[in-house]
């Protein structure tokens, strides 16, 4: 009885560890300017961090061919000639990592051409960490009485 | 009774093979055009046949990246060829005579090579006798150095220059205003009681009088699209490509056997008021037209009109005047 009332403890603060909202740092969501050159068969800079509810414009520069850039998640594109440079501007509502990859097919690589957008902090990086040791933690302990 | 039962069902199996069969057939017929980057072929036929009156049936596709066709000199909307895709398109030609077609979304340094011809034969309805472009006429050597000794302090202001030039003795003909760079008219406004200042906003004015905004809207569409790759965005002469093509420079020279002064470039900046204003219309019409002959800039005079190129001189001027908006 005794076992199983620490188990379902455990369990409950597993799912603490995994669900609970954290408290939010107040933000006060800003306007973000990114300037994305596009040559084949890559993105710099490839990544992109914003904090949620950022308004964020991408400036997608081409540099030898017609480039894409689409973003997963938020469903977006945009498409950039050379000498052309196309923008992009939308409200990073969705936090998250996101993809986003070249959409316009630009040669042989085209289907590694991709990036990625990070929205808010990373928690489940954090909230996995709390996890794993949860579960060192709950290992030990029930390892204890048979040792 | 057996007998036409089989008889129409044998019609009937003919006729939806020639419905179905005879179309594909036909399309099958038109041999399919590849495009590919210049550097590995450009397009594949690059010369096609066609017939005044008669209907040009083609079919694009590409091997690596967007393309576009369009024909120079030619009213038509360019299509995009897109690899894995089929396009079909239809053309007719009025006029026999060798059209240049050409290749309408970037793709790469050498994307203006991308280049091919098609051959119209048949007989003229209305022969237009050519006409001999204006630098022709001029004699302009247009590979001269032509700047400008002196250059105004900033921007000239078109909207200054307005009040000034009513009572000046600047000749308004189109003539004087495309044989004449800024720099000459600046000049000839010596003898007036003007500062250098006024005299150069009323230069300004005279280069906007002389476009008009739809002009204006339609060289930049045509710069956007196929000038501001190498020359930049703003025509600082930054483009993406400007880098790459100082780099082919030295490679390009050693393929030019003999052309020691005919290598790729840096492109130009058009915001240089030393060489911009000591350019005149007809100049740069010359310069867009010829080409630069071995340097990186493309010969236009095969794909745009002179209404096309007369557009975009005014737009490249607006680098260096201040025009009402």
């Amino acid at each position: 009885m005794r076992f199983h009332f620490s188990l379902l403890l455990l369990v409950m603060a597993g799912l603490a560890v995994a669900f609970v909202p954290l408290p939010v740092p107040a933000i006060t969501p800003q306007e973000r300017t990114f300037e994305i050159d596009a040559h084949q068969f890559a993105y710099s800079p490839s990544e992109l961090k914003v904090n949620t509810g950022d308004t964020i414009t991408i400036q997608l520069v081409s540099a030898d061919v017609v480039h894409g850039l689409y973003v997963y998640g938020y469903d977006i594109s945009v498409e950039a000639d050379p000498g052309q440079s196309a923008t992009l501007t939308f409200v990073a509502d969705k936090p998250g990592s996101f993809r986003f990859r070249c959409n316009i097919t630009c040669g042989a690589m085209h289907p590694f051409m991709i990036g990625k957008l990070n929205v808010g902090s990373n928690s489940w990086l954090y909230r996995s960490i709390g996890l794993a040791a949860l579960a060192v933690f709950g290992v030990t302990v029930s390892k204890k009485p048979k040792a | 009774m057996k007998r036409a039962e089989l008889i129409s069902r044998i019609l009937i199996v003919v006729g939806i093979l020639l419905a179905v069969g005879a179309p594909l057939f036909f399309w099958a017929r038109t041999p399919l055009i590849h495009a590919r980057m210049a550097e590995d072929g450009g397009w594949n036929p690059d010369v096609i046949q066609a017939e005044v009156g008669k209907p040009l049936h083609l079919k694009f596709t590409s091997d690596d990246v967007v393309h576009g066709f369009a024909v120079g000199q030619m009213d038509m909307q360019s299509v995009d060829i897109l690899p894995g895709k089929v396009t079909d398109i239809t053309l007719n030609f009025d006029e026999p005579g060798i059209y240049t077609f050409f290749c309408t979304r970037w793709c790469g340094l050498n994307h203006w090579r991308m280049r091919g011809t098609i051959e119209v034969s048949g007989s003229s309805s209305d022969p237009e006798p050519a006409t001999v472009p204006l630098y022709v006429s001029l004699k302009l050597d247009l590979d001269a150095p032509h700047d400008a000794p002196v250059v105004p302090n900033g921007k000239p202001l078109a909207i200054s220059g307005q009040s000034l030039e009513t009572n000046l003795p600047i000749d308004q003909s189109a003539e004087y205003y495309r044989s004449h760079s800024p720099y000459e008219v600046f000049e000839s406004l010596q003898n007036t009681p003007l500062t250098d200042g006024q005299r150069w906003n009323a230069v300004a004015y005279f280069w906007q009088s002389n476009t008009t905004s739809e002009s204006l809207a339609n060289g930049r569409q045509l710069y956007a699209q196929n000038c501001a790759a190498c020359h930049g965005e703003n025509g600082a002469g930054n483009g993406v490509f400007a880098d790459d093509l100082v780099q082919a420079g030295e490679a390009s020279m050693q393929s030019m056997s003999g052309a020691m002064n005919m290598m790729m470039q840096a492109p130009v900046d058009f915001t240089d008021p030393r060489r911009m204003l000591g350019a005149s219309p007809a100049l740069l019409q010359g310069k867009i037209l010829r080409g630069g002959m071995g340097t990186g800039m493309p010969m236009w005079g095969s794909i745009f009109t002179e209404q096309q190129i007369w557009d975009l001189t005014a737009y490249i001027y607006s680098f260096q005047f201040e025009y009402e908006k």
